[in-house]
C-alpha cells in the first residue's frame, strides 16, 4: 500500500518571527541559574578579584593617602596593560569560570537531550543557530559579568579617578583589548561547555568533565614540563593558552616562549571542533516537502 | 540467638552480594564507564610518551621509579582517584533519584544499606580495578629494561595498596554526600580541588582533616630536590596510624550513607 | 473478607502542596480502581502504600504489617511505577533478571521468571534490544513485566494503561482481571473511567488528596446519572427536535449552538433521555449527524460531587 496523501500540508506564507527568537531560552538559563543554592555564593565568589583590582585603581590614583600601607611596593599598583592582563589571566578567575560553567552549562544541552525536548524547540519558529545562540547566551552572560564588565569598569573607573584622560592618551588600543579577550575567552568556553553539554543525558557527568578537562590538562602540562622544561608542552594546558593569548593581546611578555599564534590555534581549532560537532549532534525537525 | 544473629547476618551478607552483581554488571555496561577507563588510562600514555622522549634525548634522562612514584603515582593520587571515586561514589544513590530508578531497587526484598553496600562494592571495585591496570601499565611502560628487577615491583605494589585505600575511602565518602546532598558533584568538586589541596599544606594538626594527608603518609619521603613539593609541608602521621584513619573514615562514612540512605525520603520530581 | 491493605488518616504533604488528606480505606483481595483526575493524589497514595514515600500523618499496614523499610514484605508486593525511567543501557530481559537476581532465587529460577514475563508482556522477541530503543508501548509493558515477574500476591499499578495503543490496553487489563481470578489484590489507578470500568466494579473516588467516594463503581455511575446532564444533538432539525423536548419533564433546559446546527439539552435523567431520543429521531425524520455530551467526563462528575 502506498501512501498517496500527506495528512498535513505545508503552510507556504511569511513567518513573522520575533525579533529574538532565542531570548527566552537564554532568560531561562540565566534565571535557572539564579535559583540554584550556592550559585549567588560563587558568583560574587568569582567577583572578588574585580573588587580587590578596583580597589588597586583606588590607591593607585592615591598613593599619598596609602604610603603608610604600602611602603614601597608600588610596583604591584602600576595600572598599565600589564595590570589588566593580570586580572584576566589570573588563575583564580579562571578557575571560578569553569566553576561558573558547571553552575549554568552542564545542563544546558545535556537536560535537552534527557527530556527529548529539542523537538520542542524546534517545533518552533526557531532556527539551530538560534538555539545554540540562546544556550550560548547564557554564558556569555555570566562570563562577561565577570570579564568584559569588569574590564571595562576598571578602564573607566581610572579616567574618573585620575580626572584626565591620559591613560586613555597613553593605551588607546586598551578597550579594544578588554572586549577582544573577553569575547575570546567567553566565546572558547561557551563552545567547550556546549560541546561538553552535548556530549551525555547525564548533567553530572557532564559537570565532571567541565571540570576535569580543564583542570587534567593543566596537571599533564605541569608533568611534562616538570620533567622536560620545554615550553611547547603549554600547549597542552587549556589555562596556559588562554593565558598565552591574554598577554599577547593586553601587550605583554608572553608566559612561556612560544609563539601565542600556537596557542591561538589550540583555542580555536578546538572551538571548531565543538561546534561541528554540536552542529551535527543537534537535530532539527526535518520538513519532508 | 546466636544462631538467629548468623543468620540473619548471613542473610544480610547474600543481600549485599545480590547488589553488588547487579551493580557491578549495570557498572560495566554504561558507556560512562568506558570514558572513565579511556581517562584512568591516559597516564599509560603520559609514560609512554615520558618513555619516547628519554629514549630519543639522552638529556632528559629521569630514573624511572622516580618519575613512576613522583608523577604517575602523584598524578593518579591527587587527581585521578579524586575525579573517579567523586563521580562513583556520588553516583550510588544520586543516579537512582535522578534517573528515577530508585523505585525498582526500594521495592525488592532487600534492605536499602544492603543495596548502598553492595552498590558501593561493585563501584569501587570497578574504579580499583580501572586504576589498578592503568598503573600497572604505566609501570610497565616506564620499566620495560628493568621487568626483572623484582624489588621494584615491592614499590609497585605499595603505591597500588595506597591508591586503593584512597578509592575505597573517598568513595565511602563521596557515596555519603550522594546520600545527603541533592548537588553532591559541586560539594565534591570543591572538596576534592578546594579543601583537600589546599588544607593538606596547612601546619600542624589542620591537614590531618583530609584524607589525602593520611595517603602521602603512606608514601616515601622524597629526597630534597626536584620533586620535593610534591610531599610540600607534609608532617606525616605514623603508617599504622594512616591506615587506621583511612579505614576508620571508610567505615563511618558508608555507615552513615546507609543510615541516611534508609532514613531519608526521596522525592523523585518529575 | 480481611483487609489486605489498610491506611489510616494518611496525610502526605509537599512544603505547603497538598498531596493526601486524611484517607482511611482498607482494600480487599481482587481488583481496586483509583480513580482521579491528575494530580489528584492518586500516585502520592500508591507511593505511601508501597512506602517509596513517609506520610505525615497516619499509617499503612499491608497484611497487618507495617511497610516502609519492611523489606522482606516486598517478595509479595509488585509495583508498577508511573514514571518512565529504567536503566536504559540494560536489554529488555537483562533488566527483568536484574531485578529479579534481588529475590531469593537461583540463577536458572530467575532466568525461567523472566522469560515467563516477558512472554506474558509479548516481548520475547524484543528482549535483546536495548530498552533505550523500545518504543513507548515497550517501555511500558516492560515496566508492567517488572511489577509482575516475580509473582506477587499484592499487585500496585500506577496508570498502567498510559501510552499503550488500544491493542496493548486490552492485553494488559485482560492481564489483570487473570491475575484477580488467582485471587490476588490488585490496586490500578487511572484518570480515565472507562479504563477502569473495563477491569473492575470497585472504585476508589480520589480527588484534591482526598477521597470521595469508595465502593461499586454503579453507585458513580448513579452519580452522574442524577445530576443534570449536558446532551448536544447536531442534526438537521434542531428547533423541532428542541419543542418535542420542551415539554418532557426531565429537560431542564435547551438551547442552540452559536451556529444554530446543534441543540444543547441539559436532562436530570439520562436514561429517559436517550430512550426518548431514537423514537423522536424516527418519528420526525430527523437526519442526526452527532450526538455528544460534553460534560460526561470524570471531571464532570467530581465537579458535582464537590458541588461546584
Amino acid at each position: 500500500m502506498t501512501i498517496k496523501e500527506k495528512g498535513y500540508s505545508h503552510w507556504e506564507g511569511e513567518l513573522a518571527e520575533k525579533k529574538l527568537p532565542w531570548w527566552p531560552i537564554t532568560r531561562f538559563g540565566i534565571r535557572s541559574t539564579f535559583r540554584k543554592k550556592f550559585f549567588k555564593f560563587f558568583f560574587f565568589g568569582a567577583l572578588l578579584p574585580a573588587v580587590v583590582f578596583l580597589v588597586g585603581i583606588y590607591i593607585s590614583e592615591r598613593l599619598e593617602d596609602f604610603r603608610f600601607m604600602i611602603r614601597n611596593q608600588t610596583n604591584f599598583l602600576t595600572v598599565d596593560p600589564g595590570y589588566f592582563k593580570s586580572y584576566f589571566t589570573g588563575d583564580f578567575l579562571l578557575f571560578m569560570m569553569v566553576a561558573i560553567l558547571v553552575f549554568c552549562g552542564s545542563g544546558l544541552i545535556s537536560d535537552d537531550l534527557k527530556h527529548n525536548s529539542l523537538q520542542l524547540y524546534f517545533s518552533r519558529p526557531l532556527k539551530k543557530g538560534q538555539y545554540f545562540l540562546g544556550k550560548a547566551s547564557v554564558i556569555f552572560f555570566f562570563l562577561f559579568l565577570v570579564t568584559l564588565v569588569p574590564g571595562l569598569v576598571f578602564f573607566i573607573m581610572k579616567l574618573i579617578f585620575a580626572g584626565n584622560f591620559k591613560f586613555f592618551a597613553s593605551y588607546p588600543w586598551l578597550p579594544l583589548s578588554i572586549i577582544g579577550y573577553s569575547v575570546l575567552v567567553t566565546l572558547f568556553f561557551a563552545l567547550y561547555t556546549l560541546f561538553l553539554s552535548s556530549l551525555s543525558k547525564n548533567r553530572r557527568y557532564v559537570s565532571i568533565l567541565i571540570f576535569a578537562v580543564y583542570i587534567f590538562s593543566d596537571i599533564i602540562f605541569g608533568i611534562f614540563y616538570g620533567i622536560f622544561r620545554s615550553p611547547y608542552f603549554a600547549l597542552i594546558s587549556l589555562k596556559v593558552n588562554l593565558q598565552q593569548i591574554g598577554a599577547f593581546i593586553f601587550n605583554q611578555k608572553l608566559p612561556y616562549s612560544i609563539p601565542w599564534i600556537y596557542s591561538f590555534l589550540i583555542i580555536f581549532s578546538i572551538s571548531l571542533l565543538a561546534a561541528v560537532y554540536l552542529k551535527n549532534k543537534v537535530k532539527e525537525v526535518t520538513i519532508i516537502k | 540467638m546466636i544462631s538467629i544473629d548468623k543468620k540473619s547476618a548471613a542473610a544480610f551478607l547474600d543481600s549485599i552480594g545480590k547488589s553488588f552483581s547487579f551493580f557491578f554488571f549495570l557498572g560495566k555496561k554504561v558507556n560512562r564507564t568506558k570514558v572513565f577507563i579511556l581517562i584512568s588510562f591516559l597516564p599509560v600514555i603520559m609514560a609512554a610518551i615520558i618513555k619516547c622522549i628519554q629514549y630519543f634525548n639522552k638529556n632528559y634522562w629521569l630514573e624511572d621509579l622516580s618519575v613512576f612514584s613522583n608523577i604517575i603515582i602523584f598524578f593518579y593520587l591527587q587527581f585521578l582517584i579524586l575525579i573517579l571515586a567523586l563521580f562513583f561514589g556520588s553516583s550510588i544513590s544520586s543516579e537512582e533519584i535522578e534517573g528515577k530508578t530508585l523505585t525498582y531497587l526500594t521495592t525488592r526484598p532487600i534492605p536499602k544499606s544492603a543495596l548502598i553496600l553492595g552498590k558501593y562494592s561493585a563501584y569501587a571495585l570497578l574504579i580499583i580495578l580501572m586504576v589498578n591496570i592503568g598503573v600497572i601499565l604505566s609501570f610497565a611502560v616506564l620499566n620495560i629494561d628493568h621487568l626483572l628487577d623484582f624489588p621494584r615491583y615491592k614499590i609497585l605494589l605499595r603505591d597500588m595498596g595506597v591508591l586503593t585505600l584512597g578509592l575505597i575511602c573517598y568513595t565511602s565518602f563521596f557515596a555519603f554526600i550522594g546520600t545527603f546532598l541533592k548537588k553532591s558533584i559541586l560539594f565534591g568538586l570543591i572538596f576534592s580541588f578546594g579543601w583537600e589541596n589546599i588544607i593538606q599544606y596547612f601546619p600542624g594538626s589542620t591537614q590531618r582533616f583530609t584524607i589525602v594527608h593520611y595517603l602521602k603518609s603512606l608514601l616515601p619521603q622524597p629526597v630534597r630536590g626536584r620533586f620535593s613539593f610534591l610531599l610540600f609541608r607534609l608532617e606525616p602521621s605514623s603508617t599504622g596510624t594512616a591506615i587506621m584513619m583511612l579505614l576508620l573514615i571508610t567505615a563511618v562514612f558508608l555507615g552513615l550513607a546507609c543510615l541516611v540512605f534508609s532514613q531519608k525520603e526521596y522525592i523523585l520530581e518529575d | 473478607m480481611n483487609p489486605v491493605i489498610e491506611v489510616k488518616n494518611l496525610s502526605k504533604w509537599y512544603g505547603n502542596v497538598l498531596g493526601l488528606n486524611d484517607v482511611t480505606l482498607q482494600i480487599e483481595p481482587g481488583i481496586t480502581g483509583l480513580l482521579g483526575p491528575n494530580g489528584a493524589g492518586k500516585s502520592t497514595f500508591l507511593k505511601l502504600i508501597t512506602g517509596q514515600i513517609i506520610p505525615k500523618i497516619g499509617t499503612v499496614s499491608i497484611k497487618g504489617k507495617k511497610v516502609r523499610n519492611n523489606y522482606p514484605l516486598f517478595r509479595e508486593i509488585g509495583y508498577c511505577p508511573e514514571q518512565d525511567s529504567f536503566y536504559e543501557e540494560l536489554t529488555g530481559k537483562e533488566f527483568l533478571l536484574r531485578l529479579l537476581s534481588l529475590f531469593p532465587y537461583s540463577p536458572p529460577e530467575a532466568e525461567a521468571k523472566a522469560e515467563q514475563a516477558l512472554e506474558i508482556v509479548e516481548l520475547t522477541k524484543e528482549k535483546d534490544r536495548v530498552i533505550k530503543a523500545y518504543s513507548r508501548g515497550m517501555r511500558q509493558r516492560i515496566k508492567f513485566a517488572q511489577a509482575i515477574a516475580h509473582d506477587p500476591e499484592i499487585l500496585v499499578l500506577d496508570e498502567p494503561l498510559s501510552g499503550l495503543d488500544p491493542l496493548g490496553r486490552r492485553k494488559i487489563i485482560r492481564l489483570i482481571k487473570e491475575y484477580q481470578k488467582k485471587g490476588k489484590t490488585i490496586i490500578v489507578s487511572s484518570h480515565i473511567l472507562p479504563e477502569i470500568e473495563a477491569m473492575t466494579k470497585t472504585i476508589i473516588l480520589i480527588h484534591q488528596g482526598k477521597v470521595f467516594a469508595q465502593g461499586d463503581i454503579h453507585y458513580i455511575r448513579d452519580l452522574i446519572d442524577t445530576h443534570p446532564h449536558i446532551v448536544s444533538v447536531k442534526c438537521d432539525q434542531p428547533r423541532l427536535l428542541a419543542e418535542k423536548f420542551i415539554h418532557e419533564d426531565f429537560v431542564l433546559n435547551v438551547k442552540f449552538s452559536p451556529a444554530e446546527d446543534s441543540l444543547l439539552v441539559e436532562t436530570d435523567n439520562r436514561d429517559k433521555f436517550f430512550s426518548l431520543l431514537p423514537s423522536l429521531f424516527i418519528e420526525n425524520k430527523i437526519e442526526v449527524q452527532e450526538i455528544t455530551s460534553p460534560d460526561d467526563n470524570l471531571q464532570a462528575v467530581f465537579d458535582y460531587l464537590v458541588g461546584k
